[in-house]
């Protein structure tokens, strides 16, 4: 009879390797209710991964096309400078956020004759003139009456000149409970000091702006400033710099490629006011010539032959052509597309701000509210899963297993799970925003594709699933742990 | 003749493995208060089989609890070999349950997604008996069992009587001194439920396993060495054997082969 001697020793812990093959057995073995489990993983997974990879997209569009944005809005705003002096109000917003080294301190500098160091004094009162701006019209029109009486703008300013009619403004601000005003009234009341110099400052850049766009209206001698610029032979920059404006080359550059532009469009557009071009048009599309509408010129001028004959059409009745050959109007037109396309995504990722990595706040609820659905399902399935199996957990328990072998059981099957459904999640939604995306944005995200981001996205998503279900787990895992062995016993 | 003897033969090489000293038990429910076991003391022996019988509810398997360190008394003390239960941490009833005791249940409760090999060899697992050997070990015991050529069924595939007979292999595993028994034929038939016997039997002769067997069924009797009757939560009698008279011929004849 082999009768052992007892010596009580703590039970070695399994190897992780040998753990995680039992738990895949396990997962194999109740395969259905481990796929349900997935599903719920993965739905809440895709979800994640499509709003954070569509807003990784419209956010690289959004960076890509900022630059063609910007050009162009910076080509429009010199076209409004040339033509008319800016408000006062205008030019105490572009005093506040002057740059020192741009050349519109230049130019201010050789208008007025003030020294430069002077212009950056101005804009420091400036930008405080900008932040009480802002305030008037943050609150509402009764307010601003009480407040300001029927003054508006930089006229607020003029109307509190004197120290009766500031206290009458605190006395009337402090009344008004719910109207958290800029900054102290002590540096209100050192604005409103230095508010003249600056108010003087502001109207005699006004006024000079305004001699300099006269100058610039009797060098036109009639001429549109788009025909002007369009101009071979006498470049009309230098019109503009002997005007007293400061242009630098690259923006002349811009204005001249803009002006051009804009001309060769207007030149092609108009080849339709001629009967004759509009009738070969309307063969061309198949349709009344009555019904050819200026989109689809440009649809056939995609084609150059197309466009070759239709500017054979337009020299032929001596229509200046701005250099315009068959391949500049195909390409011209081909262009037509991308732009709709750039003010497309100027509209679309308008909102892709805030939240958690840019994916706008309200996405961000939406998010946060999937992923905590996501782990109630999650939580409930594993509970069952642990409530269906308390004879087996028993019974480990019985053969010797660790509280902290049933618990690493369960968290690598929540484990394996929340990666599974984390992929498969992943994936659908990648796809799904690459196809939304691809149809809204078509050649400009191609060009721009985000693919580091992208995968970066995937893999936090990945991440995400894994930890949510071993998250959701800790709970039900806990309970299993803690059954006690006679559980085994019981019959039921 | 010889089943005087055998008894007597065996006393002399015992040792007490299992003692219980005083052991009471109550269940608190809300404000009902119930008691499994009222004060129950009782030494059992190495190598000695010995069968538990009682009506339902008597307390029987809160007793099998205790002794098989599945749960701890309300009152009183439990040694298993000279160890207090009670002082043991969790890693050590770990340690202990794996290694000095298997357990028999009436509803097998074998791991359903493993192979029968699986299931012996899982306790050798916790153990740290090395993969190798422990697959080794582990057909040895299905082979012990009768089971060598199934080794691979899972216990979908098993009739009640082999999945049986795989859970005794896998109560063997770590050669455990007690084999506690809670019912072990009482979902077989009577011919199955006899080759369950025998294996139990051989095991007590040939390896000196303690076994204790809680059970209805009277062939049980003609097998042990003691027999022990529970009532209302305390010991009603125990008694050699061959002190009790029963009648069931034919299944005699088997008990000496």
């Amino acid at each position: 009879m082999a009768v052992k001697t007892i010596d009580i020793r703590e039970q070695p812990i399994l190897s992780f390797g040998r753990i995680v093959r039992i738990a895949l057995t396990g997962v194999r073995y109740r395969l259905f209710r481990a796929s349900i489990t997935v599903a719920v993983i993965a739905i809440a997974m895709a979800f994640l991964m499509n709003i954070l990879g569509e807003s990784i997209m419209k956010k690289k569009v959004a960076d890509a096309s900022r630059a063609q944005i910007g050009t162009l809005r910076a080509a429009d705003w010199w076209l409004a400078r040339l033509s008319v002096a800016q408000s006062v109000e205008e030019i105490v917003r572009t005093l506040s956020t002057l740059d020192p080294a741009s050349s519109l301190v230049r130019e201010m500098s050789q208008m007025t004759g003030t020294r430069p160091e002077e212009i950056m004094a101005q804009c420091r009162s400036a930008a405080a003139a900008a932040r009480y701006l802002q305030f008037n019209e943050s609150i509402d029109y009764g307010r601003r009456r009480i407040l300001m009486g029927s003054a508006a703008s930089t006229a607020v300013f003029d109307a509190l000149g004197t120290e009766a009619e500031q206290r009458t403004f605190f006395s009337r601000l402090a009344e008004m409970k719910s109207v958290r005003f800029v900054t102290t009234p002590e540096e209100f009341t050192r604005f409103l000091a230095s508010w003249p110099a600056l108010k003087e400052f502001v109207t005699k850049v006004r006024k000079e702006q305004a001699t300099a766009v006269g100058r610039i209206q009797n060098a036109l001698k009639g001429r549109t400033i788009l025909d002007a610029l369009c101009e071979a032979g006498a470049p009309f920059t230098n019109d503009i710099r002997a005007a007293g404006f400061v242009l630098d080359d690259a923006h002349a550059a811009t204005l001249l490629a803009h002006a051009l532009r804009t001309e060769r469009i207007r030149t092609l557009e108009d080849g339709l006011n001629d009967g004759e071009v509009l009738r070969q048009v309307a063969a061309k599309k198949d349709i009344l010539p009555n019904e050819v509408t200026v989109e689809m010129l440009w649809q056939v001028l995609r084609n150059k032959d197309v466009a070759e004959w239709y500017l054979g059409n337009l020299g032929k009745r001596n229509v200046e052509v701005h250099g315009l050959t068959p391949e500049l109007a195909a390409s011209l037109a081909a262009e037509r597309n991308y732009w709709r396309l750039l003010s497309r995504s100027e509209r679309a990722t308008s909102e892709s701000t805030g939240g958690v990595m840019g994916i706008g706040t309200r996405m961000t609820w939406l998010a946060l509210v999937s992923v905590i659905v996501c782990m109630v399902g999650i939580a409930n399935a594993m509970l069952m899963s642990v409530t269906e199996r308390f004879r087996e957990i028993a019974t480990l328990k019985c053969l010797g297993a660790l509280d902290g072998f049933i618990m690493t059981v369960f968290l690598i099957e929540a484990c394996i799970l929340g990666f599974v459904g984390g992929v498969m999640g992943t994936a659908v939604g990648l796809v799904l925003g690459l196809v939304r995306m691809l149809a809204v944005f078509q050649s400009l995200l191609v060009h721009a594709f985000p693919i580091g981001a992208l995968l970066a996205a995937a893999a936090i998503s990945v991440t995400c699933g894994i930890i949510l279900a071993a998250v959701a787990a800790v709970y039900p895992s806990l309970r299993a742990a803690r059954l006690a062995p006679m559980e085994a016993m019981r019959i039921e | 003749m010889a089943d005087e003897q055998k008894p007597a033969a065996k006393e002399q090489k015992r040792r007490v493995i299992i003692r219980t000293v005083g052991m009471k038990k109550q269940y608190q429910m809300k404000a009902q208060v119930t008691h499994a076991l009222r004060g129950v003391d009782v030494e059992i022996y190495t190598g000695e089989f010995i069968t538990v019988m009682g009506p339902s509810g008597s307390g029987k398997s809160t007793f099998f609890n205790m002794i098989g360190a599945l749960d701890s008394p309300s009152e009183g003390r439990v040694f298993i070999d000279e160890v207090d239960v009670a002082q043991l941490s969790a890693e050590e009833l770990a340690f202990l349950r794996c290694r000095k005791i298997g357990y028999i249940f009436q509803t097998y409760n074998l791991i359903q997604y493993m192979t029968a090999l699986e299931n012996v060899t899982t306790p050798m697992a916790f153990g740290g008996v090395p993969t190798d050997e422990a697959r080794r070990r582990g057909m040895d015991l299905l082979d012990l069992v009768g089971l060598k050529e199934r080794w691979f069924h899972r216990p979908i595939e098993m009739s009640g009587g082999q999945q049986q007979r795989v859970a005794i292999a896998r109560a063997l595993a770590n050669q455990p001194s007690v084999l506690l028994c809670d019912e072990p034929t009482a979902n077989l038939d009577l011919r199955t439920g006899q080759e369950i016997l025998d294996i139990l039997e051989r095991l007590n002769t040939q390896k000196g396993v303690t076994i204790i067997i809680a059970t209805h069924d009277h062939r049980m009797m003609n097998v042990c060495d003691r027999l022990m009757w529970i009532r209302d939560g305390q010991i009603e009698r125990i008694a050699r054997r061959d002190e009790v008279h029963i009648e069931l011929g034919g299944i005699e004849g088997g008990k000496h082969a």
